[in-house]
């Protein structure tokens, strides 16, 4: 049985921050277009300090999520950054305690991420944001248990994700002002999720 | 962009410097990044800490209300931006003397959220918090939808009144009762004649006719009720009152307290104008006004324009307007 553990976690830290880096310029132009312009910043500061923090990451899976969650409540006041650090506390309570977590279990991880991030940004689905992409990433991520195949499966959910709602309207945060003019544009906390899971595929 | 700075990107740390470096007696930097301003003296053992926070350029909101009598510590943004967790947590733990933390903020999604995670936080560490949200602009929700409202200059009676109540030990549910009565007082309503330029952005928040006014606009250049011509400033004021006067309505034998706010460069002699006919129509409802202020207590970088706030108060919120209170820019 394949297990999730902390050096899954700093290798997965290792391909995100990569990945980031190079899409940085992509992401804020993208949120300028619908929001303050910041996200990339926002991504490419956490990648960074998460890569700082990796190595001293301790093996309980649970406070490793904890502290990964405190990099991102340090490097920015934005939104975005809050919302992911909400995702990792809550399911950094579901880990607590354990050094492995079952790889079929990573889709009860999004599931709390999602359910915490729902509340405090008080968001629902179908808003067109980072919930509805975290949503299906969860949805294909159920019942799978090899790691490998979990991948390709949520990097593929969130695309369809992506599709789906390019041409629906924004029904939540700043991009809400813009209405009608956000349909036919990609959701910028959307495409930052699916840049995440891509560089883990 | 016409400002006297360095380098926009170090506008916020050198005012709080320089705030520190002129008030010692009221202001200390803390904090990893010095964005947390706290009492020199530290936390009071046994008192609840009163918090805030928010985005810089509204001085002497939220910074300067850090004092004896009022808040003990204030997480700071950059201009019109929120702190971000760890700030709040950081400014929670400053203001912590053992009897738990009250956050008392304007309610803006950014400050709202990140409070919310950073008392999750604060909780891990054993330190009780409780949340009031100040909602005091009358234009930006109508009664029905009150709790939408934006947080605007009636902060400053919700700090004065929480401040002196937590000064008289009263604990963690009292001291946040007594903010949610006050919060739930006031009434504001402001004006803009002009936008203003968020150093970072260079260019003014929002453009505006030389001749026109916009009427219920908020403090970060949100939109108002409506946009038209300039208009004499007994007709500003009657609309302003008559709009506060509808959400909460006064009458023979009420008590009020009254701010009259410049939201930067508009001057105290126009404030006085306005403060003029406020004070005559409420004197013919037969309504007493306590302790007026008039001048900058909540502003928008160098917007012109004025804010006013009614709050309606019975003896306890009377007696805890006038308690002592002392810091930079306010002294009872």
């Amino acid at each position: 049985m394949a297990t999730f553990t902390t050096a899954s976690l700093r290798a997965a830290i290792a391909r995100i921050a990569a990945h980031l880096e190079a899409c940085a310029d992509e992401l804020n132009r993208l949120d300028g277009a619908l929001g303050d312009g910041d996200l990339g910043v926002t991504m490419v500061r956490g990648a960074r300090g998460l890569v700082e923090a990796a190595p001293k990451l301790p093996d309980d899976v649970g406070m490793a999520f904890l502290q990964c969650a405190q990099v991102f409540t340090k490097v920015s006041g934005s939104t975005y950054g809050t919302l992911l650090a909400t995702g990792l506390m809550s399911a950094a309570k579901l880990a607590k305690g354990r050094a492995e977590i079952p790889t079929s279990e990573i889709a009860d991880l999004l599931g709390a991420a999602l359910e915490g991030m729902m509340k405090r940004g008080r968001g629902n689905l179908g808003d067109k944001t980072v919930l509805d992409a975290l949503e299906a990433a969860r949805a294909a991520a159920a019942g799978l248990d090899d790691p490998a195949a979990l991948a390709v499966a949520v990097d593929d959910a969130v695309a369809g994700a992506l599709e789906r709602f390019r041409d629906q309207p924004a029904k939540q945060g700043r991009a809400r002002i813009f209405g009608d003019k956000s349909i036919g544009l990609d959701d910028p906390g959307m495409v930052a999720f699916k840049r995440v899971v891509e560089a883990l595929r | 962009m016409k400002k006297i700075l360095n380098e926009p990107f170090s506008y916020v740390d050198e005012m709080l410097e320089g705030l520190c470096a002129a008030h010692p007696q009221h202001y200390r930097q803390a904090g990893e990044d010095g964005r947390v301003i706290a009492r020199p003296g530290g936390a009071a053992p046994g008192k609840v800490g009163i918090v805030t926070g928010g985005g810089s350029g509204h001085l002497p909101v939220f910074t300067g209300y850090v004092g004896q009598g009022l808040l003990d510590a204030c997480a700071i943004g950059d201009v019109f931006s929120s702190p971000n967790v760890e700030q709040m947590v950081e400014a929670i733990r400053q203001a912590n003397g053992g009897a738990g933390v009250l956050c008392l903020f304007g309610n803006y999604g950014g400050d709202v959220m990140n409070f919310d995670m950073a008392c999750e936080m604060a909780g891990l560490e054993d330190i009780p918090t409780k949340t009031v949200l100040v909602a005091d602009d009358v234009a930006s929700a109508g009664p029905a939808e009150r709790e939408k409202r934006r947080g605007v200059a009636g902060m400053v009676y919700a700090f004065k009144m929480a401040g002196a109540k937590a000064a008289q030990m009263a604990d963690l549910d009292e001291v946040a009762r007594v903010a949610q009565k006050a919060c739930d007082a006031c009434r504001s309503i402001g004006v803009a004649l002009t936008p203003c330029t968020v150093p970072a952005a260079g260019h003014p928040t929002f453009e505006i006719g030389e001749d026109e006014m916009e009427f219920g606009m908020g403090i970060h250049g949100e939109p108002g009720v409506w946009r038209g011509p300039i208009r004499p400033a007994d007709v500003i004021a009657a609309e302003m009152l008559e709009r506060i006067l509808k959400d909460m309505p006064l009458g023979q034998g009420d008590r009020v307290t009254v701010l009259v706010n410049s939201l930067g460069a508009t001057p105290p002699e126009e404030l006085y104008i306005v403060y003029r006919y406020i004070a005559r129509e409420l004197a013919k409802l037969g309504v007493t006004i306590v302790m007026p202020l008039v001048g900058r207590y909540a502003t928008s970088m160098e917007m012109a324009g004025l804010s006013l706030t009614v709050c309606k108060l019975d003896a306890e919120l009377e007696a805890l307007l006038q308690a002592p209170a002392e810091c930079a820019f306010w002294r009872v």
